[in-house]
């Protein structure tokens, strides 16, 4: 790892000051990191919310299953920007078999169930590890920050939801005037099948805006507890310090 | 150098919901109390609800720690822009603009202003200039039991001095080759010694780190 390559400057942190860590370099790259995840997320968010002619609740699910595989690529873009790297789409295809095509199968079966999977991500799509090596790893990790990895996941999906009922509520202020509908209208009737349909829109519309900072978040606390084993910070100072 | 270290939106959503939940229980306890009052203990609960919901974060934000028990629990503090403690004004200001914050349900406008702003900052907190900080905490003190003392063979400026004690006190949990690796990088403040002494270059830094906490 080169450490003097970093745009961070190191410290120790709190697993919770890394979290806020991952979300400044969030921030800080906001513009190609939406511009990389929308560009890949738009087309299946968009087959997702086409499903709603088969069931109403269909893409919700799917978009939620879709979520941490699509999450590679904010990973992807994340961890170019820690070594002051941009990211055009132009290069997420290029490296469209990595952030995309590999462990597809895992991105979509156990990734997707896993509580603590932004702080794990890192290990499994940026090391290239596997097998024993990959496990012990991950136990290593997990040793300090994966408690704050699961209330993490817990939080954002909380946050996410707060957003969507939030958005959907404009739609309630912003209603004309003279129709008011009751409560129980929204969720039997032909309204309810309008309700459910603006629901999965507004729930894309806060994924496709908020996923890349729970992704921030966690890969904060995982070069957090790297920075910690392996004393990166030290190095990053000795380097400057000792500069020949 | 005064430093403050802004609390963003994961942390601060766990103090919340730790506020919250103890207004709550506060609430049920009366309620529990209150219910043979009938008519009477409706009203008094009423009143009660819109006390705690408005004034428990300023009551506790005006108390020395600068918290409330949710924000004192996860190490967070309200303060004053200019690092100063909250003034009962500012208090006030940032706990109303709650509703501003609570927009347009379930605190949207705050949370996407905390995830937007370098400050993490919520709609209250730009009223009031104030902000929520992580309370520092002092780094334990540097164990190096047994370590001979030894001057290091440059002058060291403060942050290079801090940067070799902080070295020192992580040795422990660091693999013997990781730490003879980061402490090879410092040999210009060891290098006088490097020729006629068996130890490791690591073993070398940790003795400059015993001269430099003080113990000569």
């Amino acid at each position: 790892m080169q450490v003097d390559a970093f745009a961070i400057r190191l410290r120790t942190r709190t697993p919770w000051e890394a979290t806020d860590l991952g979300i400044r370099l969030c921030q800080r790259e906001i513009r190609s990191v939406y511009r990389c995840y929308w560009a890949v997320a738009l087309p299946p968010f968009a087959l997702c919310l086409a499903t709603f002619e088969i069931a109403n609740w269909l893409p919700a699910v799917l978009i939620w299953w879709l979520k941490p595989w699509l999450d590679r690529v904010i990973l992807f873009v994340l961890s170019r920007a820690g070594f002051g790297q941009s990211t055009t789409v132009a290069s997420v295809w290029r490296s469209s078999d990595v952030v995309l095509w590999r462990q597809l199968l895992h991105s979509l079966t156990l990734r997707r169930l896993s509580i603590r999977r932004s702080f794990t991500q890192p290990v499994y799509q940026l090391e290239g590890l596997r097998g024993a090596a990959r496990r012990a790893r991950l136990r290593i990790l997990r040793q300090r920050g994966g408690g704050i990895a699961a209330l993490l996941t817990g939080g954002f999906s909380t946050i996410e939801t707060l957003l969507t009922i939030g958005l959907l509520s404009l739609l309630i202020w912003f209603a004309p005037p003279g129709d008011s509908p009751s409560l129980a209208s929204y969720f039997v009737g032909e309204r309810a099948q309008f309700f459910a349909l603006a629901y999965a829109v507004c729930y894309a519309l806060v994924v496709l805006a908020l996923e890349p900072f729970y992704v921030g978040a966690g890969f904060g606390l995982y070069l957090n507890r790297r920075v910690e084993l392996e004393a990166w910070d030290i190095e990053q100072e000795f380097r400057r310090a000792f500069a020949h | 150098m005064l430093e403050l270290r802004p609390a963003g939106l994961p942390v601060r959503f766990y103090a919340f919901a730790l506020d919250a939940m103890i207004r709550w229980a506060v609430l049920y306890a009366l309620a529990m109390v209150l219910m043979v009052l009938g008519g009477l203990g409706m009203a008094v609960l009423l009143i009660a609800f819109f006390a705690l919901e408005w004034f428990y974060p300023v009551l506790f934000e005006l108390m020395p720690d600068g918290a409330t028990p949710g924000k004192k629990l996860f190490g967070l503090t309200v303060l004053m822009d200019s690092g100063l403690p909250v003034t009962p004004g500012a208090s006030m200001t940032r706990n109303l603009l709650r509703a501003a914050d609570f927009l347009p349900f379930g605190y949207a406008a705050g949370i996407v202003s905390m995830l937007l702003r370098r400050d993490f900052k919520r709609l209250g907190d730009l009223a009031a200039a104030t902000c929520v900080v992580y309370r520092p905490v002092a780094p334990p003190p540097v164990e190096l039991a047994g370590v001979e003392p030894r001057p290091p063979a440059i002058v060291l400026p403060p942050r290079t001095q801090a940067a070799i004690i902080a070295f020192a006190a992580r040795l422990p949990r660091l693999t013997a080759e990781r730490a003879n690796e980061l402490a090879s990088l410092a040999l210009q403040a060891t290098e006088r010694s490097s020729s006629d002494t068996p130890l490791t270059s690591a073993a070398q830094l940790a003795a400059v780190a015993q001269w430099l906490v003080g113990r000569r």
